[in-house]
């Protein structure tokens, strides 16, 4: 039975129902309503589920994970921001980070919809679980770090609002300081392991599978530099028990020096991860 | 005719004392509820007695008597002179029903939006179901009234904000926290305010309080309250380090927290996050401390905006609430009407109407081979079977509603035969 249809199904209605939450996200931001967020919390994950659909039929059309295609790695790094998303929604009542994650799903499966349906993106011969656990657990992990920068983004946001001595809607709608803190805290916790994993099953994959010399890749550099620096930002943390504010506006500063830096790389050099 | 009447008197229209006093003469619901019953052409009746109002509802005979009876046998529980009877407010049919409703809704009350008057008009309406003394009419206006208030709550935003200040403290705690479980407070100076405010915190699952003020004997009797623990103003940086809020309101002329003390107790802390109230005029803690990274310092001017401003909201949302009322009223209004027997009747003939043009048209079939004659005698006597049926109901109907009781048979007329699908 060939899938391909069912697989093009899935995408398209996760494609809209992201795009939908993500709206609706935006929207109840700017009418100050948490019933919206709640909602676009739902549609979301409908669109988790489709997207999860969607992989599982790739999947089956590729005969197997570890030869997916570009769309589908991107659309997996949708359902990893979905997954942690959502799970975070059973922790704690901050629909409205939503506001942040919702786009950023929607921007991954636009991204994915760019993408070619069925190229794999490793020749014949380098495919290898290796390779795949590499990419999902860094995948992984840097939508931890992403996250943890958002709830950062949030905390600086509602910080300013109570400080000025006043109590708006906006902040009623904002997620309290505690819960902004905490998110913070387990995405450090969880996101820095996986992309530790996530290294080590690269550079093991690069040495036994691919034989390649990668440690001048610009790509792996900036990777290392990421991973370095949200180990420094858990160390604050955890051993000089930095929190609240200052924990904040780090991850933020950290996060936009990354993507800065993130895009020269793309613009001004050639890499072997050209596909992300 | 019967009609719906609602005679009472509210924090509004009458002082503290007469409300005092009625509220006082209506408590015992068990021998009122038939001393109204008693009186000629009530035949529905329900009290409802807070201290902000009392308020009698009943389903009665258009007549002037009935009326008058009922407000003398209400004035007379209050010793209600007759000057005092201005204050009370009589309604009639949908200006009764929109009361009530706004009643319920809590758009009466003296602080809109509170809930407790629910709560309050629900027990009054389990008394009167209790004592048999409500029927078809009041039952349902009961139900409505519930329906309404519901609707209010979660169609409009009039509950939603707090308008006390030591309730806007807890929501401002809850944004900085999440939750409060656990955290703990010091409560600095014995004030009333700071008192309630540590009450509502405590009722939200704040833990541990600790009260500091100059004279150990107050801080001892105020900790006692709250199972906390109390102690002299000396040691006061040693229990800042520990407190997660703060609540200061002494009287002390200068600032008894610095800038400097706070940060000193910050450094020894865990969790980051500190809460200050400063309720205290003048003020106790230096504005400076606000200043401090993670540190949060309302003073009582900045509480009270937060009232105020939640205050203009829920009179914004009344607004909605007011249409929410008129729809729920014109919907009983007219459930009422259709009680009345003239358009039971009309329906009722209408209906059975119908039936026979279907069964006619259906047995159009077998008729066909008929001579016109036999037609004719077939379609006059099915027409005579469904008016010998009908017979009886309308006329038990004319005749009740010519009495008082019509509302309880048009209402098993209209369930029975199925008039309202």
């Amino acid at each position: 039975m060939n899938f391909e249809n069912v697989e093009l199904i899935f995408f398209a209605l996760a494609f809209f129902l992201a795009a939908l939450s993500a709206a609706g996200y935006l929207f109840s931001l700017l009418v100050k309503r948490v019933m919206l967020a709640k909602i676009s919390t739902w549609i979301l994950a409908g669109a988790f589920l489709l997207l999860t659909a969607y992989l599982i039929a790739a999947a089956i059309n590729a005969h197997g994970f570890t030869n997916l295609g570009p769309r589908a790695l991107f659309a997996f790094y949708a359902w990893s921001a979905g997954a942690v998303y959502l799970v975070l929604q059973f922790k704690t009542k901050t629909r409205l980070l939503g506001a942040f994650i919702g786009p950023l799903v929607l921007l991954f499966v636009i991204i994915a919809a760019g993408q070619e349906a069925g190229k794999t993106i490793l020749p014949e011969g380098l495919q290898s679980w290796l390779a795949t656990g590499h990419l999902a657990l860094s995948i992984v992990g840097e939508i931890l770090f992403v996250l943890a920068s958002c709830a950062g983004a949030m905390f600086i946001m509602q910080n300013s609002l109570l400080k000025s001595g006043k109590f708006t809607s906006m902040s009623r709608l904002l997620p309290s300081l505690g819960d902004l803190d905490r998110i913070n805290h387990l995405c450090l916790l969880c996101g820095f392991p996986l992309l530790t994993t996530g290294i080590i099953a690269g550079a093991f994959y690069a040495a036994f599978v691919w034989e390649n010399l990668w440690t001048s890749d610009p790509k792996v550099i900036w990777s290392f530099i990421a991973w370095l620096v949200y180990g420094v930002l858990l160390h604050q943390r955890l051993a000089l028990g930095w929190k609240g504010f200052r924990m904040a506006a780090l991850s933020c500063i950290v996060f936009l020096l990354l993507l800065l830096t993130y895009i020269l790389v793309k613009l001004c050099f050639s890499s072997l991860h050209n596909f992300v | 005719m019967k009609m719906i009447i609602l005679i009472g008197l509210n924090h509004k229209t009458a002082p503290l004392a007469v409300r005092e006093r009625l509220f006082a003469g209506c408590e015992d619901a068990k021998t009122l509820l038939p001393e109204f019953l008693a009186i000629e052409g009530v035949a529905e009746t329900l009290f409802l007695a807070t201290c902000n109002r009392v308020e009698v509802i009943a389903v009665i005979e258009d007549n002037p008597e009935t009326i008058d009876k009922l407000k003398t046998t209400l004035m007379k529980k209050g010793g209600l002179t007759d000057g005092e009877a201005s204050c009370l407010y009589i309604y009639r049919d949908d200006k009764a029903i929109k009361h009530l409703f706004r009643v319920t809704s809590s758009l009466d009350s003296l602080v809109m939006g509170e809930t407790q008057i629910l709560g309050q008009a629900k027990d009054a309406y389990r008394q009167a179901l209790a004592q048999n003394a409500t029927g078809v009419a009041l039952n349902r206006l009961m139900h409505r009234a519930f329906r309404a208030a519901k609707r209010v709550r979660t169609e409009t935003g009039i509950a939603a904000n707090p308008v006390s200040v030591s309730f806007a403290a807890v929501e401002l705690a809850k944004k900085i926290f999440g939750t409060l479980t656990g955290k703990k407070i010091l409560i600095v100076g014995a004030g009333e305010m700071a008192e309630l405010t540590g009450t509502h915190l405590v009722g939200n699952g704040a833990e541990e309080i600790t009260v500091a003020n100059r004279s150990q004997a107050q801080a001892a009797a105020l900790a006692e309250k709250f199972h906390g623990r109390a102690v002299g103003l000396e040691a006061l940086d040693d229990a800042l380090a520990h407190a997660d809020i703060v609540i200061s309101s002494t009287g002390a002329p200068s600032y008894i927290i610095t800038e400097d003390m706070l940060r000193q107790a910050l450094r020894k802390r865990k969790n980051p996050l500190l809460f200050l109230i400063d309720i205290a005029v003048p003020r106790d803690i230096d504005p400076a401390a606000g200043e401090i990274e993670n540190v949060y310092l309302y003073n009582i001017d900045n509480l009270q905006d937060i009232v105020d401003e939640n205050v203009k909201m829920r009179r914004r949302e009344a607004l909605k609430a007011e249409k929410i009322v008129d729809e729920e009223v014109a919907q009983y209004s007219n459930w009422l009407k259709e009680l009345e027997a003239v358009p039971t009747i009309v329906s009722l003939r209408t209906k059975a109407e119908k039936i026979v043009r279907t069964e006619l048209e259906k047995a159009q079939g077998w008729m066909t081979g008929m001579e016109n004659g036999d037609r004719e005698k077939i379609e006059a006597l099915v027409q005579g079977i469904v008016n010998k049926i009908l017979h009886a109901p309308v006329a038990v109907m004319k005749e009740e509603s010519a009495e008082f009781s019509a509302q309880d048979i048009v209402a098993a007329a209209r369930q029975l035969f199925r008039l309202d699908e």
